[in-house]
């Protein structure tokens, strides 16, 4: 789900070599080479920003804290990384990547153009990119210069699907670890709303909560009207009538985990719909399962009540290290759910007789029954 | 709030009507950057969740455009615009209301639009047959002067700084992390009213810089850099702080001095009608004075100072090649931050907002050099 992005990321975003040692950022980077052998590509263009930077951080464990990122890999080694500050933060920059080589993308004709140098070759030599889409055309026009006659540019965002659907056995334990720190946020949430009446002061306790658990960053969303809607922060700590509807979003060492959260003093007709839904929903997500299958189970599970506007038309997208990554889970999607992928499912109805209610579950996809990484928490007594 | 943007909007409009100019496209590409100046909230009081635009005609009539389209209820309740949709695709949906407003390309200008991506903007470019021309300093200009209610908001923002950094002095102790430092810092400004907060805050026995707060355990003797910047109805304001763990020792006191003696410089040398460059020399020569002049660059430090955002970051960044001229009721962060030898990086700062004898800081305390008793 969408949410106000924040000015700077706060939280500790350091590469932590014990969970992600050099061999795994090898391992990834294998996968890449033989991509990009295949295609003939010398070197690979990774760009990401402070917005979305999934393939950059898969690649280099760099998240830009503001502005942009960029990864520029050799087929043959000397790989370099710069980034969007000032020589004076460098040193803070290269702390969150395994790649030593990082510089300054302000000073982009002495850090780019050197780079490109070392591809010595008289025919045209061709460069992969992945995350241009993303790029601005201010430094687009730069990059097109310093490319020149001499090299091309070959989109490689489809050949490489970085990061790639299938998670990797350290992907899912990172995964684990945000949706331990998920679950201790929303059960804050829900108890600090309880306690107050207010929905922002919930929002509050579990962002606090994440925090203290060193969530690198947290997003929220409430509802401050029963249900029906759901907005950013408004500042506003006041009582409000109806149930606590919100949303909460933790990243944890790169990696997100995301809750759809709904209390009340007792379970509505739609809480309880939105429940049963959910567990037919995840007891059909196995590999192969299309998109568009889970989208019928919800749209007719519910009927004649539709989906609640907030999730867009949409009732699931694959989560790690961006909170949307593939295709939204919609109707007319038809692309199969990943073996070893990890996905975020979810439902809900705003109703004026039903109620209002929003649940979710991020599931691991493996052979026979989904791993159940998480799911929202009951929200009141006969709520299960 | 709305008052403000509906005079820039007429402001804007009146520049289309001198200029022969059939539309404006104002765009924002969600990020909300603290540096720069967010065209969607100076023309509507938006602050937009995702990429968003402000259409305006000659005749003046507007529409805010915001994604994801959930979001137009809550904008439309705030926004200044005549009209507020909400999108699933930004690029379709300007077109179809620059077609709706009889606003080609030909004889309209774009601010904001390169912040898109590159994608975006190409099918921007293809909906409308050609690509605007971009104006990206006019809505800095008509917002460059806060307005009495931006000026009311900067200062509450200040307010809220003010006792993030109190509550840094109760709260952080030996073996305590930094980001467990910045996570209370953060949610107890928010609990205040801050809807953002650029929090830099890290500490070490000899800093080389500020930087986001991290693993590190603080210690006695370590000194904590924070540069505090709640942002409060769309004002980002920033106080930077040194704060010891324990007695400093007395060249970090000498050395503080140093930055004091900087910003009390650039206060009385900030005044308007002088150029910015003026303010950098001032707060410079402080620093050759003492011997310090080859550490007056990046990257022992990164400027003088910047203008906030989301407003106007106008007079842009406080560096000696700025020659923008400083006008009353301008509002900027003024910071001789500086790594020095002796010390390590120490930082001094407050918003500041320009008159016609000097700059006048927002702060009800200015920064010294604080120390947390153990």
């Amino acid at each position: 789900m969408q949410t106000m992005h924040p000015s700077i990321m706060l939280g500790s975003y350091i590469w932590l070599q014990d969970r992600l040692p050099i061999d795994e950022f090898r391992l990834r980077l294998d996968d890449i080479f033989q991509e990009m052998d295949k295609h003939g590509w010398k070197g690979l263009l990774v760009y990401g920003d402070a917005r979305e930077h999934a393939a950059l951080a898969y690649v280099s464990n760099f998240i830009p804290r503001m502005r942009w990122g960029m990864a520029l890999i050799n087929r043959d080694g000397n790989h370099r990384l710069l980034c969007s500050m000032s020589t004076r933060d460098l040193p803070a920059m290269r702390t969150m990547t395994w790649i030593g080589d990082v510089h300054s993308g302000w000073e982009w004709e002495k850090t780019f153009d050197p780079w490109l140098q070392q591809f010595k070759s008289n025919a045209e030599v061709e460069l992969g990119t992945v995350g241009l889409d993303l790029m601005a055309p201010v430094l687009r026009t730069s990059l097109d210069r310093s490319i020149g006659d001499r090299f091309r540019l070959s989109r490689a965002d489809e050949a490489l699907t970085l990061p790639l659907p299938r998670k990797r056995p350290r992907e899912i334990s990172m995964i684990r670890a945000s949706c331990r720190v998920v679950e201790t946020a929303a059960q804050a949430f829900i108890k600090g709303w309880r306690a107050s009446g207010a929905p922002e002061t919930g929002a509050l306790q579990g962002e606090r909560a994440a925090r203290a658990m060193a969530a690198q960053d947290v997003r929220t969303l409430v509802s401050l009207n029963s249900g029906r809607t759901l907005v950013p922060f408004q500042g506003q700590y006041d009582k409000v009538p109806g149930p606590l509807l919100g949303y909460i979003a933790v990243k944890q060492a790169g990696y997100w985990a995301d809750m759809l959260v709904t209390a009340a003093d007792a379970a509505t007709d739609a809480a309880r719909r939105s429940n049963a839904i959910l567990d037919q929903m995840i007891a059909a997500a196995r590999p192969g399962t299309r998109m568009s299958q889970l989208h019928s189970i919800a749209t007719k599970g519910l009927q004649p009540l539709a989906l609640h506007p907030m999730l867009g038309g949409s009732v699931g997208r694959g989560i790690g290290l961006s909170l949307h990554e593939g295709p939204a889970f919609r109707d007319n999607e038809n692309t199969a759910l990943a073996h070893g992928g990890v996905y975020a499912l979810q439902v809900g109805v705003a109703d004026p007789r039903a109620g209002c209610a929003l649940k979710s579950a991020i599931v691991h996809i493996r052979e026979g029954e989904p791993e159940i990484l998480t799911r929202s928490p009951a929200g009141s007594p006969d709520d299960d | 709030v709305t008052t403000i943007q509906r005079e820039r909007l007429t402001a804007a409009t009146r520049h289309l009507q001198a200029e022969s100019l059939e539309g404006l496209i104002a765009a924002s590409n969600g990020l909300n950057s603290f540096l720069d100046s967010n065209a969607v909230f100076v023309l509507s009081g938006v602050r937009p969740i995702g990429e968003s635009a402000v259409v305006l005609d000659r005749q003046g009539r507007s529409v805010l455009i915001v994604t994801p389209e959930w979001d137009e209820e809550r904008a439309s309740l705030i926004s200044a615009t005549d009209e507020t949709v909400g999108t699933s695709d930004l690029p379709r949906t300007i077109v179809e209301v620059a077609a709706r407003l009889g606003i080609g390309h030909a004889r309209t200008i774009s601010v904001g639009v390169s912040l898109l991506g590159q994608s975006t903007v190409n099918r921007i470019v293809h909906g409308l047959g050609g690509a605007p021309v971009a104006a990206d300093e006019l809505i800095r200009d008509l917002a460059k002067v806060r307005a009495t209610s931006e000026l009311a908001a900067a200062k509450r923002a200040t307010w809220i700084a003010e006792r993030g950094y109190e509550r840094l002095l109760e709260y952080a102790k030996p073996g305590m992390r930094e980001f467990d430092l910045a996570a209370e810092l953060y949610c107890y400004m928010k609990q205040l009213g801050a809807e953002d907060n650029f929090l830099l805050m890290s500490a070490s026995q000899h800093n080389q810089a500020v930087r986001a707060a991290g693993e590190r355990i603080l210690d006695v003797g370590d000194i904590i850099l924070s540069e505090i910047t709640p942002c409060y109805q769309g004002q980002f304001v920033q106080i930077c702080r040194t704060t010891v763990v324990g007695e400093p020792r007395p060249i970090v006191r000498e050395k503080f001095a140093l930055l004091q003696d900087a910003m009390q410089a650039g206060l009385a040398a900030g005044r308007a009608g002088v150029s910015v460059a003026h303010v950098t020399n001032a707060i410079n020569g402080v620093f050759q004075k003492a011997g310090y002049g080859d550490y007056c660059r990046p990257p022992y430090m990164r400027v003088r100072g910047h203008g906030l955002g989301i407003t106007s970051d106008r007079p842009g960044d406080i560096v000696d090649r700025n020659e923008r001229v400083l006008e009353s009721g301008m509002v900027f962060v003024m910071h001789p931050n500086q790594y020095i030898p002796e010390s390590g990086y120490l930082m001094c700062g407050e918003t500041v907002v320009v008159a016609e004898d000097g700059a006048k800081s927002l702060s009800e305390c200015n920064a010294q050099l604080d120390v947390i008793a153990v």
